[in-house]
């Protein structure tokens, strides 16, 4: 896979939708390719993030450590971009991610990504466009799940 | 045997020694201070030389008179003459043979008189050359001899050129000092002489004008002499300036301070500017004033001379004679003016040099050159000790220790209170302004340090580490004197025996260089072998082995040196390969160099070449450029495929980048280019596309577009530039590039799995690949590998005594400030010294401090050891402890009160 596919797979992260294409030309080249082999740990949880990662094929699980010990939480798939949230804000990783079959991943450094975020303001502004969604979204859920609550 | 006759050499330097000594005793005191003008030095040294140049300079001045005497002879007499044939010799000649015997007499006479000029000219410069060597070394030896305080007082910016620069003029001038004035002196008094002889009148005539210029000139001369003492300090302060500004470059930026140190300089500057100018006015304004005295006489001798011959006191003929003498007593006058105007220079420089280099407290030349030996015994004693090292906190007030042979203190205090003064004192580093410190009822300060230096082990607060390598620096605490000189023969011998009579010539020592410097004795061990197995063990004891190791990792290899030790390497790495080939989870992480196959963590330049430059520091542009790759490539067609492959790589760069700020910090980590060659890029791109023949690629841009194309590492920029029939087409090549390093490749070594590749580091050559750039962490777990074959196979040892050809750097700069102090410290551990005087040295309260301390300790039981902390905790990790404050002992710590307590 070349610079060109890897700019196609970012084109459909949501996160980067409204981006043109040099940038995300540029993003995909100062991003690092690693492949995970089934099994392998992309990161754990409770470590210091210094990347996101951007699934370009394969799926790995989401795990959390919970009082009855590690729970598979959720799954994250192709196209997904996950461990954002440690490279805007200084927060240790939240869950661990492990390898579900092989996988190629995009990582993207924190100082880089910022650099990037300085370098292009646009890009900022899709990326808060993004995560103002993704709090609405939220926002609401949590307004279903009360009034459900208060409704039983 | 070895060691036998190493002792009996040093047995017998000491008998030498001490009847030198004794027999010396007296020239040393008188020698204690330099001689304070430059002539006494000149006559000191050179008395015998200076004969020999008057004699020559004395015997060819009827050579000269001669010849040009005969030129007038052959004409007058040989080509006019007549009266032939004449009697010479009791031969007879006709006219010309007489011309002939003339003219062979006059080119004799010629060959003769150049070669006199050109004994005397090269007997002149040795003597001048030997002279500066001899003041040069005596400067440099009384640098040695300074005490430490004094060193708070001057510069190395302000040493340094007077010992280089300065002095240079000195020694130009020597050849001349005693012969010019003897010489053009005895002219002048002939020359004025014979006017005497034909008138006195005109005699006073002709020197009339010399008492005026004998009184005005030196008031003048003097002062030039002043200004060119100021000119002298003022370049020093330059110099110094300028040093300070290179020390403190990160202050100055830190600081937008250059503003600042412009305008310093700049003012320093100006005054030097008008120093130089109000000299150039004084100088020119003497030359003045000397031709316009010199010019007056002829007035009077017209004037008195004219009258008395008209008067008819004097004959015309007479008159004219003293004219023509006249003018040739110009010629030594001006010679003997512009040498008194050189010696007034020269001497001031000299002086101005030398002040420098006398302070009245420096230590006996004896105490760095003797050879004695001594063994040190006996309880360290501070004697009511008080120092001042001159400024507040550097001072002891009254100090009375004892510490016992064989015992271990601590030194507490704060910094400022004393604790860095008494340990350098009990090193013998400092000398007590009063009372005593004695080891073994030795004062200290009167022992030289080929005692001092060899029984005690100091290291001090700040240390410092040569520039060299690891084993250089280790080593540094053995090196004192010469061992065991080389087996020199033939031209070898020769050149050192001329060397050595050198040395003696200008009271230069004669230690030889060359010779093996580790003294294996004191050290307790047999031979290098052991010294190195001695080290390692050190550097292990210490916590250094690990950093060894992994510059043993980073450093080369030649295999030619250690055979062995690379026969190993190959076993790890065909072990490596083995695992990589059975072991899937590793098998991933890494690519291998495989002849038949594409790397693609590597370089493109290495994939291609697979070989590396002999050089391993050339860079990739610097290969695109070579006849060799330049030949390699057209034989096999890829030039133009790697023209196209560098010229999309460059415009994917500036399409990618040129957009981005050269700040953002992207560039610099990413790009292939950096900012400053963007736009020359953005132009080949240009170039490259053009259509047109004359704006297209010049031979220079398709060179920098295959450099470009060479660093590409697939894997990792997954550019897309490089097809698989490309990959096959490259791999196909490198069959064509070995057969031709084969035939005549000096330049590079083909990676061979069977043989060790000396450009590779040890580490490149142990994996023989590439770790995965596309696998996270690819790059650690082979080390964790790498590392662990190595414990395995037992390599460990080897690679880390490989560790010790580490080159540290300029003053170690390639260290760690904390790998500098362990460097420093297994240095003096290495001395196998009874004394140990540690200053601020793992003093930390982390248990590998903790830890460190112990092993020393451990190392050191039976030997006197002094810690110098300022930790309170530390010290009571120790037996015996003593605590200063304001330079006075406050508390003193035994064990039994400790055990009373």
């Amino acid at each position: 896979m070349t610079l060109e596919t890897e700019v196609e797979a970012l084109r459909r992260v949501p996160l980067f939708r409204g981006i043109d294409e040099t940038k995300l030309r540029l993003l995909a080249f100062i991003s690092q390719r690693a492949r995970y082999a089934d099994g392998e740990h992309l990161c754990n949880q409770g470590e210091e993030g210094d990347c996101a990662f951007i699934i370009l094929d394969g799926e790995a699980d989401v795990r959390v450590n919970t009082p009855e010990g590690e729970k598979v939480v959720a799954k994250v798939g192709q196209y997904a971009i996950v461990g954002e949230i440690a490279i805007l804000c200084d927060v240790p990783r939240t869950a661990t991610l492990v390898a579900n079959g092989d996988m190629e991943v995009l990582t993207v450094s924190k100082d880089d990504f910022l650099n990037l975020l300085k370098e292009f303001p646009e890009v900022s502004l899709e990326v808060m466009r993004t995560l103002a969604q993704r709090l609405e979204r939220t926002t609401q859920d949590l307004a279903a799940l009360k009034a459900g609550n208060s409704a039983a | 045997m070895e060691s036998h006759f190493n002792r009996l050499l040093a047995s017998r330097n000491f008998i030498v020694n001490m009847v030198g000594e004794r027999a010396q005793e007296k020239p040393f005191i008188a020698r204690q201070t330099m001689e304070k003008s430059l002539f006494k030095f000149i006559w000191r040294y050179s008395a015998p030389q200076q004969m020999v140049i008057l004699f020559i300079t004395v015997l060819s001045y009827p050579v000269s008179y001669i010849l040009l005497e005969l030129p007038k002879q052959i004409t007058n007499d040989a080509i006019q003459g007549s009266d032939f044939p004449r009697e010479f010799l009791g031969f007879e000649f006709d006219q010309i043979a007489y011309l002939v015997l003339l003219c062979i007499a006059f080119l004799g006479l010629v060959v003769v008189s150049n070669g006199l000029k050109l004994v005397l000219n090269i007997y002149k410069g040795r003597l001048g050359e030997r002279m500066l060597r001899r003041l040069r070394f005596e400067l440099f030896q009384r640098v040695l001899r300074f005490r430490l305080p004094h060193f708070k007082k001057v510069s190395s910016g302000e040493i340094i050129p007077m010992i280089t620069s300065e002095v240079e003029d000195v020694g130009g001038f020597i050849g001349e000092a005693i012969a010019l004035p003897a010489y053009q002196g005895g002219m002048l008094v002939v020359q004025i002489g014979f006017i005497f002889m034909q008138n006195p009148l005109l005699g006073i005539a002709a020197v009339s004008s010399y008492p005026l210029q004998a009184y005005i000139i030196p008031k003048l001369q003097r002062r030039v002499v002043l200004l060119s003492r100021e000119r002298v300090k003022n370049i020093r302060a330059v110099a110094d300036k300028v040093g300070e500004s290179i020390t403190g470059i990160p202050e100055i930026h830190a600081n937008d301070a250059s503003a600042w140190h412009s305008a310093d300089l700049s003012d320093r500057l100006y005054t030097n500017y008008q120093i130089r100018f109000q000299i150039f006015n004084w100088k020119y304004f003497i030359k003045f004033l000397n031709n316009f005295l010199n010019q007056l006489t002829p007035f009077f001798f017209y004037l008195i001379g004219g009258y008395l011959v008209i008067e008819g006191e004097l004959s015309i003929g007479a008159l004219l004679a003293v004219i023509a003498a006249y003018k040739d007593l110009a010629g030594p006058w001006k010679e003997l003016l512009a040498y008194y105007q050189m010696v007034a220079d020269v001497d001031v420089k000299y002086q101005t040099v030398v002040e420098n280099f006398d302070p009245p407290d420096i230590y006996p030349v004896s105490r760095i050159t003797s050879d004695e030996i001594e063994p040190l015994n006996g309880d360290i004693v501070f004697k009511d000790v008080s120092f001042s090292g001159g400024a507040a906190g550097q001072e002891l007030f009254d100090v009375s220790l004892k510490v016992s042979e064989g015992a271990a203190w601590a030194v507490v205090g704060q910094d400022g209170s004393g604790r860095s003064e008494l340990l350098q004192l009990a090193a013998g580093l400092l000398g007590p302004n009063s009372g005593r410190v004695e080891i073994g009822e030795q004062n200290l300060d009167k022992l030289p340090e080929s005692v001092l230096g060899r029984e005690i082990a100091y290291v001090g607060a700040s240390v410092h580490v040569w520039t060299g390598t690891v084993r250089d620096n280790l080593y540094y605490g053995l090196r004192h004197r010469p061992i065991r000189s080389p087996e020199r023969v033939g031209e070898a011998k020769s050149e050192y025996a001329k060397r050595l009579m050198e040395a003696r010539e200008t009271a230069n020592p004669e230690y030889d260089l060359e010779a093996v410097w580790e003294d294996l004795e004191a050290a307790g061990v047999a031979d290098q072998e052991e010294l190195d197995g001695r080290a390692l063990n050190v550097i292990q004891l210490i916590g250094l082995s690990n950093d060894v190791y992994r510059m043993g990792l980073q450093s080369r290899l030649d295999p030619k040196r250690d055979a062995d030790l690379a026969e190993r390497i190959l076993a790890v790495r065909h072990a490596l390969a083995d695992r990589v080939a059975q072991d899937s989870q590793v098998h991933g992480l890494v690519e291998l160099w495989n002849v038949d196959r594409f790397n693609h963590s590597a370089t493109l330049v290495e994939n291609i070449l697979f070989a590396a430059p002999a050089d391993p520091t050339r860079s990739f542009d610097d290969l695109a450029g070579d006849r060799q790759v330049v030949e390699f490539l057209e034989e096999t067609n890829l030039k133009p495929q790697l023209v196209s492959i560098g010229l999309r790589i460059a415009e994917t760069m500036v399409e990618l980048f040129s957009n981005v700020s050269g700040d953002s910090g992207l560039l610099g980590n990413y790009s292939f280019i950096t900012l400053d060659e963007l736009p020359e890029f953005e132009r080949i791109v240009r170039a490259g596309r053009s259509e047109n023949e004359k704006l297209g690629l010049k031979d220079a841009d398709r060179e920098r577009l295959i450099g470009l194309a060479f660093k590409l590492i697939p894997a990792r920029h997954r550019l897309g530039v490089l097809s698989k029939d490309m990959e096959e087409k490259i791999v196909k090549a490198r069959h064509v590039f070995r057969e031709r390093i084969e035939k005549n490749g000096k330049g590079f070594v083909t990676f061979d799995p069977n043989r060790y590749v000396p450009p590779m580091t040890i580490e490149g050559n142990l994996l023989f690949g590439r770790p995965r750039v596309d696998r996270r962490d690819a790059r650690e777990r082979i080390d964790r590998l790498i590392r662990s074959l190595v414990e395995e196979m037992d390599l460990r040892l080897p690679i880390t005594r490989a560790g010790l050809d580490f080159h540290v750097g300029v003053s170690g700069s390639r260290l760690s400030a904390g790998q500098r102090r362990r460097v420093a410290l297994a240095r003096a551990l290495l001395k196998n010294a009874s004394y140990f005087v540690l200053d601020e040295t793992l003093t930390g309260l982390s248990d590998e401090d903790r830890e460190a301390r112990k092993i020393i300790r451990e190392q050191l039981r039976g030997r006197t050891l002094l810690f110098g902390t300022s930790n309170m905790a530390v010290a009571e990790e120790f037996p015996h402890s003593v605590v200063l404050t304001q330079g006075r002992i406050v508390e003193a710590r035994e064990e039994e009160l400790a055990a009373a307590n």
